[in-house]
């Protein structure tokens, strides 16, 4: 009987729960519903008012179209978002030197003053959805509300990792290197995250970059240096090349491949030496990231160091000797010498890259 | 006398084994459809602050090859490869490799793409069927298309694996499309993590669906009941099973339509394995066994928000044939990698998701299929209490919709309205539906798989599908 009754008290609860399922998925359908209809006729909506706004005959007019939009939009940071896309995407019709595009231009301004984009952000800032803080957070700095930054500060600092990123990616675009950097130092320890953010830190960073490195290099330990010299290669930053030089025998490995390619990409004749020394290094990654590095110098001796990687025991080192071979001096007779020698790997490095690129020049 | 006592006592212990198998079975994947629930949620929520478009222009994104492996695909191929140029994503490279096709798809890859043979340098990493040419167009600088002699599926891959110059590869069926920004939410995976080896994203049923260039069009619900029956499956083994098993970090099948993977680890492993059907899942399992043998630290993910679509078979006939391949593939995984099992050396994939695998996804069908003749056969000779029958078969039934209308549900709750309200309720109709009749009919072709896995584990089969709106 005991069991019976347990068979009967599960279907019910079964039942019960199916009927809940039933009952949730009925009004999310319906919410949904009702979703796609108000997003496509408010989307009709705002279409109309951004396009009444274009083309206003007269000022008046124009303000009073964008007091009803800033009505339409109420508070809604989607909305507003819809509205200023509309008028980027006219407006990215023109040329930039086009007047349309610089009226357009300037209509996203006088939008934003009527309808207070910023005062929509900082309400979402009481959000307790830290993933809604956090937008808010980068979009306050897009719009360079600097009144925000005391705040911005604050929660660099939150124990939520994701929310901390968002704020401190706020002050990278206020370029403030001090508070960037001590949200970078606090989590160099953790390699898998710290690698990827050093790049876009620097990437969408707004201030002084080798400002932002100073601190960074002082404090960090030798991962974290060896991500921010990758990071900041390709800005060409002089004040550090002669660390470049120094570290491009660091006893670490990445510090020592991280400097040489920092070094390649600055392409400069002193540097022809030290590239020539690391192109016959015993690790192909170093090997590789000199030969680019040579192809960039106009010199006899590097071309020569190029052609003779492309005989590299490594694929890549070969691949990259082509590659870099290709945008070099180099003569007819030599390129006929490598196609025509007995070097197999060397003649298939150089005829892969240039069958593509007289394809390309066909 | 005695004997036919012995026979009657193992029928009813095997009756109620029957019962607490299914009962138990369900109930785990009721706890996984919950624990998913929860997880979905909270990647939605999470995706909200990742403004991941962002990152198209970033340099911290890896570039990544797209591998389509093509074996008489001459209905899909030019179009899957149009579909594919306009992703969104900053650099990649799309490589098709005809699987020594005896109908037209490498001359109208050659034709449509203005394409011809270069000579090159293949970097052979994994041994592959000799390569007769690799084809390269001005036109299309980022596409490249191999010939080579027919190996199968797996050998193909390695071919495209060869012939790729970066880091990440992705395999995609030639009958499947990615949406516009699949490929990006999926390798953002790989940045978020640097431990990330293989991210697998959603595959969706397509029948119904208008996809055109990568982007859902709309919906109206396909004709016929086998389709409808698959799109509620889907969703139940995609968004309760796979977020589940990926939040262990120990999740065996990354579908073979959509997978994103770390080159320089599937090459550590030897490459996809030749002579099996199951590749898709055999390479996963493979990777979790060296790479915890070796103990590195590394990541298996499922992401829900990057989406394929696939046209699902419209017959009975193709589903026979697909669900003994899946399960012909499994059993041979599992076979191969039987050392796995309940061995604590490797983790949650040998003690929790092996295992599992064993005892429920194999050989669950055989319980379950014994269960539907004998259960009914006891009743019939009066060894099962007709209340008793009852009550198990509601029971069973039950769980089995709770799971499936769950999960349609998380769909409801996840997605972009795919669907209006109506004919969500109408799909949901199917979840119940799918109990009587169309389940037992697959359970049917999975035994089935495991019967003939002698015969037909090296056997691919051609599957009619449906063709995507130009």
């Amino acid at each position: 009987m005991r069991y019976e009754l347990l068979a009967v008290i599960g279907l019910i609860f079964c039942l019960v729960i199916i009927g809940i399922e039933y009952l949730f998925h009925y009004r999310l359908a319906e919410l949904q519903d009702e979703k796609t209809i108000n997003t496509r006729q408010l989307d009709q909506r705002i279409k109309f008012r951004v396009e009444g706004i274009i083309y206003a005959p007269t000022d008046l007019s124009r303000k009073s179209e964008i007091e009803a939009l800033a009505k339409d939009i109420d508070n809604n940071f989607e909305t507003y978002e819809k509205s200023v896309s509309i008028i980027e995407n006219t407006r990215d019709k023109f040329d930039k030197d086009d007047e349309e595009y610089r009226d357009l231009d300037q209509l996203i301004d006088r939008v934003d003053e009527i309808v207070d984009p910023v005062s929509i952000y900082a309400s979402m800032l009481d959000s307790n959805d830290i993933y809604h803080k956090g937008y808010a957070l980068r979009r306050l700095a897009d719009l360079g509300a600097e009144e925000y930054r005391d705040v911005m500060i604050e929660l660099s600092q939150d124990k939520h990792r994701d929310l901390a990123y968002n704020a401190a990616m706020a002050l990278a675009k206020f370029g403030d290197a001090e508070n960037v950097a001590a949200f970078l130092l606090s989590i160099q320890d953790d390699r898998l995250y710290s690698g990827r953010i050093i790049n876009e830190f620097f990437d969408d960073f707004k201030g002084d970059r080798v400002e932002l490195s100073r601190i960074l290099f002082e404090n960090c330990n030798p991962y974290m240096m060896s991500n921010i010299i990758k990071a900041i290669s390709p800005y060409k930053l002089e004040e550090y090349h002669r660390m470049f030089v120094e570290n491009s025998a660091s006893k670490s490995f990445q510090i020592k491949v991280a400097s040489i390619k920092a070094l390649a990409a600055f392409g400069n004749p002193d540097d022809e030496q030290l590239l020539q020394i690391a192109a016959q290094d015993k690790e192909w990654v170093v090997r590789a990231a000199a030969v680019k590095g040579l192809s960039l110098l106009d010199s006899p001796t590097a071309l020569a160091s190029v052609k003779n990687a492309l005989r590299d025991k490594e694929w890549w080192v070969r691949q990259t000797a082509a590659n870099a071979l290709t945008s070099m001096d180099i003569s007819p007779r030599d390129l006929e010498d490598i196609l025509g020698g007995y070097d197999r790997f060397a003649a298939d490095a150089v005829k892969s890259v240039l069958y593509k690129q007289i394809d390309n020049l066909a | 006398m005695s004997f036919l006592n012995g026979v009657r006592s193992f029928i009813v212990i095997f009756n109620f084994f029957c019962m607490a198998f299914t009962l138990i079975l369900s109930l785990i994947y009721v706890i996984q459809m919950f624990v998913s629930l929860f997880r979905v949620r909270r990647d939605y929520e999470k995706n909200f602050s990742n403004d991941y478009i962002r990152y198209t222009d970033s340099n911290n994104l890896l570039p990544i090859s797209l591998v389509i492996p093509a074996f008489n695909e001459q209905e899909n191929i030019v179009q899957n490869v149009r579909s594919l140029m306009t992703i969104n994503y900053p650099e990649y490279e799309i490589i098709v490799v005809n699987d020594g096709s005896t109908d037209k798809t490498g001359e109208l890859i050659i034709n449509a793409f203005e394409m011809h043979m270069i000579e090159t340098s293949i970097r052979y990493r994994i041994p592959t069927k000799n390569i007769r040419g690799v084809y390269y167009s001005r036109k299309y600088p980022n596409l490249l298309y191999v010939d080579k002699e027919n190996g199968g599926k797996s050998d193909a891959l390695n071919a495209g694996i060869n012939i790729s110059s970066y880091p990440l590869f992705t395999c995609l069926d030639a009958d499947s499309r990615i949406e516009k920004d699949a490929l990006l939410m999926l390798s953002l995976e790989f940045i978020k993590d640097s431990r990330t080896v293989i991210a697998g994203g959603i595959v969706r049923i397509a029948n119904g669906s208008k996809i055109v260039n990568g982007e859902f069009k709309g919906f109206s619900m396909p004709k016929k009941l086998v389709e409808r029956f698959q799109i509620v499956e889907y969703y139940r083994s995609f968004l309760s099973g796979r977020v589940f098993w990926s939040a262990s970090n120990s999740l065996l099948v990354v579908s073979g339509a959509f997978g994103l993977f770390r080159k320089q680890t599937v090459i550590d492993v030897g490459g996809y394995k030749t002579n099996t059907i199951g590749e898709d899942m055999e390479i996963v399992v493979r990777v979790h066994r060296y790479l915890r043998k070796k103990k590195i630290k590394y990541r298996v993910i499922f992401n829900e928000l990057s989406i394929c679509w696939t046209q699902g078979p419209m017959s009975l006939k193709d589903i026979r044939s697909q669900r003994r391949r899946w399960q012909i593939g499994l059993m041979d995984t599992l076979i191969s990698h039987r050392a796995l099992t309940f061995n604590p050396r490797y983790g949650a994939v040998g003690l929790l998701s092996v295992p599992y695998n064993w005892i429920f996804e194999l050989f669950g069908a055989v319980v379950e299929t014994i269960g539907y003749f004998l259960i009914p056969f006891s009743l019939l000779m009066g060894e099962l209490n007709m209340f008793f029958f009852v009550m198990y078969f509601l029971l069973a039934v039950m769980l089995g919709i709770i799971l499936s209308e769950g999960s349609l549900v998380l769909e409801q709750y996840t997605h972009r309205a795919t669907m209006t309200a109506k004919q969500s309720i109408s799909i949901s109709i199917y979840a119940i539906l799918e109990n009587f009749g169309y389940r037992q009919i697959v359970s049917l072709f999975r035994v089935e798989g495991i019967l003939k896995y002698r015969k037909l584990r090296k056997t691919w089969g051609k599957i009619k599908r449906k063709e995507f709106e130009q």
